[in-house]
């Protein structure tokens, strides 16, 4: 059981322009992407949009596989800015993790 | 013109109606077999008989051969009786002269396998028409003088806006409110969807134009007891709490109940425990914040929604499993309205589906931006809310992430409680209008004639009909408005003749008749000191419900008397004798 907490996104979205909000989980990103890794992107940014902040470490992995090939964000029918998002992510983990 | 059925001529139209009718009926062999038929003197097959050029033939056809009756073989009668009708009377044939026979439905699309069979069916289903036609008499439509005055039921939103529309065109209008003061639902309900505007502010200027205006008179704390009397002409009694009660008498009937808002049951999804709230509770909170939320003296930072409480659900004692259509979009919209008091609050949204559908979905995308954020649990597996020391605890799946157990911890609870039916009491008993499986008022049919109901003269609209949004109320009431002014304005009601009638010499008045009426048709009548059954032609169907009731057999349905129905039948089974 994870307990939800905004502040969490909202310190993501404040610290950097992190956009998922408009996200509807059709699954085109996760079918198209070439890593084949089930949570990239659109599980791993509701992670983000309801604050399971353990859960987002709990995935560094993931994070660090995105190739930012940018597939998925072309053919997102939501315009989110996918890559870029996982560039916001991987910032915020050297940051707050590795002390970068 | 000829009424002795012996020396009737007739004229037989038989439709290719392009191939529909032609590739499975031989169409050449009926009028072939047809034209040698007692009383026909004129058969034609036409391409299409509904089209301009073959109504004109036709027309030619009647006034050369003189014809007292003719039968179109065609298509089925609700497409096109009428167009056939008023092409009858332009020839100068009264329309009840003419019979129209289904061989398109009935035959040659119900029978595209056998050729051979389906013709032969043909000619007996024409052949029974022309008997009919045979024994047809000219009938004269039925008219009725009607009263300029509409009595509404109900004087919420919908109510109060078809009121000011009639009285506007001159009608006298009588609106009848159970609770003490007009306005309805949207009564203190704050700000609504989609453009903001205030509950209170628009019931009060809707009453206020209502009260002020000369043609509408308004009863509160009233309620309707009694109807009688038909379209064009209904005399309604009206109890008034503390006063005599009212009588009136009314052209037509608008009922505008509106609905109840579905009340949770205690412990349904945590309802009984403080902080947790239905919508409209929740929007009467809200109506009264200026900055930031409070609940109960608290300030709220954290608010979870949870959508379809009382809608769409299968189990239980009520059963309310259709959808709401208006708390999706009113539950966005109250988080915007949340959000703008207080950026920083964190909201929620637990939902099955999101519905906002047309215009509200501008809503969606806002109350995202506004950093709402969606939660889908299924059905199966409902949401639970529960009190612990650290305050209100909603747990759910969540089936964006793969069914993901979660926890949100809320100040606020709000039940997105949906629409059930408007308490009517005895109401539908009084008019007798049907009710859906839902609860509420039906319409005749949803697309074609969505405000009408089976008694002519008595309209439905808003919510009364089913759960709808505030604009879609008043556009049904607006349309109800013009269905009722339209029926009204012109003074007079032209109603079918194919009614029931009772034969003077032969009912000896037993009664059997009356409870077998569905529509309260029937009432004893006095000719010549002869008590006899009195059918009120603006009232009767022409259903034959009456008919096999009587032993006397007294009554006829003009258009299908017994004489008639057994030539049919006779003329069908002619091979079988």
């Amino acid at each position: 059981m994870q307990r939800l907490d905004i502040k969490f996104s909202k310190e993501i979205g404040s610290y950097d322009k992190f956009n998922a909000a408009q996200c509807f989980n059709c699954g085109t990103c996760t079918a198209l992407c070439p890593m084949g890794i089930n949570i990239l992107p659109r599980i791993l940014f509701r992670y983000v949009l309801m604050g399971m902040k353990d859960k987002l470490m709990e995935n560094k992995d993931a994070i660090y596989s995105c190739l930012l090939c940018r597939m998925c964000e072309d053919n997102c029918p939501e315009g989110v800015r996918i890559a870029e998002n996982i560039r916001v992510l991987r910032r915020y983990i050297g940051r707050h993790v590795y002390g970068l | 013109m000829n009424t002795d059925a012996e020396n009737k001529k007739i004229g037989v139209f038989i439709c290719h109606c392009g191939g529909n009718i032609s590739d499975y009926v031989d169409v050449e062999k009926v009028r072939d077999v047809i034209k040698d038929e007692k009383g026909v003197v004129f058969a034609k097959t036409n391409m299409f008989s509904c089209s301009d050029a073959a109504q004109q033939e036709m027309i030619r056809a009647i006034k050369e051969n003189g014809l007292d009756g003719i039968v179109i073989a065609s298509c089925s009668p609700r497409l096109h009786l009428q167009t056939f009708r008023a092409m009858a009377e332009r020839a100068g044939l009264n329309p009840y002269r003419y019979t129209q026979v289904n061989i398109r439905e009935q035959c040659s699309w119900a029978h595209t396998h056998n050729r051979q069979a389906a013709t032969e069916k043909a000619v007996r289903l024409v052949r029974s028409g022309v008997a009919r036609t045979r024994l047809a008499i000219p009938l004269q439509e039925i008219r009725v003088d009607t009263t300029p005055g509409v009595l509404i039921i109900g004087a919420g939103a919908a109510g109060l806006r078809s009121a000011i529309a009639l009285a506007d065109m001159g009608l006298k209008v009588y609106l009848v409110e159970r609770s003490p003061e007009p306005g309805g639902f949207i009564k203190g309900l704050g700000r609504l969807f989609p453009d903001d505007r205030d509950g209170e502010e628009m019931a009060h200027s809707l009453s206020k134009a209502a009260i002020e205006h000369e043609n509408i008179t308004l009863f509160t704390e009233a309620e309707v007891v009694e109807k009688g009397g038909s379209v064009g002409n209904f005399l309604i009694k009206v109890d008034i709490k503390g006063q005599n009660p009212a009588s009136f008498n009314v052209g037509a009937i608008i009922v505008t109940i509106g609905f109840s808002p579905y009340t949770p049951k205690n412990g349904e999804f945590g309802y009984g425990i403080k902080g947790v709230i239905t919508l409209p509770e929740y929007k009467k909170l809200l109506a009264k914040q200026k900055r930031g939320v409070e609940y109960a003296g608290k300030t709220v930072r954290s608010i979870v929604y949870i959508y379809c409480v009382g809608s769409r659900q299968s189990a239980g004692d009520d059963r309310y499993t259709y959808c709401s259509r208006y708390c999706c979009a009113s539950a966005v919209h109250t988080a915007i309205l949340a959000h703008k008091l207080d950026p920083h609050i964190s909201q929620f949204h637990i939902y099955r589906d999101i519905r906002t559908y047309g215009k509200y979905e501008l809503l969606y995308t806002r109350a995202l931006e506004a950093d709402s954020l969606f939660l889908k649990y299924d059905p199966d597996e409902p949401p639970t809310v529960e009190k612990t020391n650290e305050g209100l605890l909603v747990r759910v799946k969540d089936r964006l992430t793969g069914n993901e157990e979660i926890e949100i911890g809320a100040d606020l609870v709000v039940l997105v409680t949906g629409m059930t039916p408007g308490k009517g009491g005895r109401l539908s008993g009084i008019l007798k209008i049907p009710i859906g499986k839902d609860g509420f008022f039906t319409e005749i049919h949803p697309k074609l004639r969505p405000v009408e109901t089976v008694m002519n003269g008595i309209f439905i609209a808003g919510t009364a009909q089913g759960p709808k949004t505030l604009s879609e109320s008043v556009t049904s009431s607006l349309a109800a408005a013009a269905k009722a002014a339209g029926l009204l304005l012109k003074g007079h009601v032209d109603i079918e003749p194919l009614v029931a009638k009772a034969d003077a010499d032969i009912c000896t008045w037993c009664g059997a008749c009356v409870p077998a009426c569905p529509f309260d048709a029937i009432r004893q009548v006095e000719i010549k000191d002869k008590k006899i059954a009195g059918i009120n032609p603006a009232a009767c169907k022409g259903c034959g419900a009456c008919v096999p009731a009587c032993p006397k057999r007294a009554i006829d349905i003009e258009g299908y008397t017994d004489a008639q129905i057994r030539s049919m039948i006779s003329a069908m089974a002619r091979e079988a004798k």
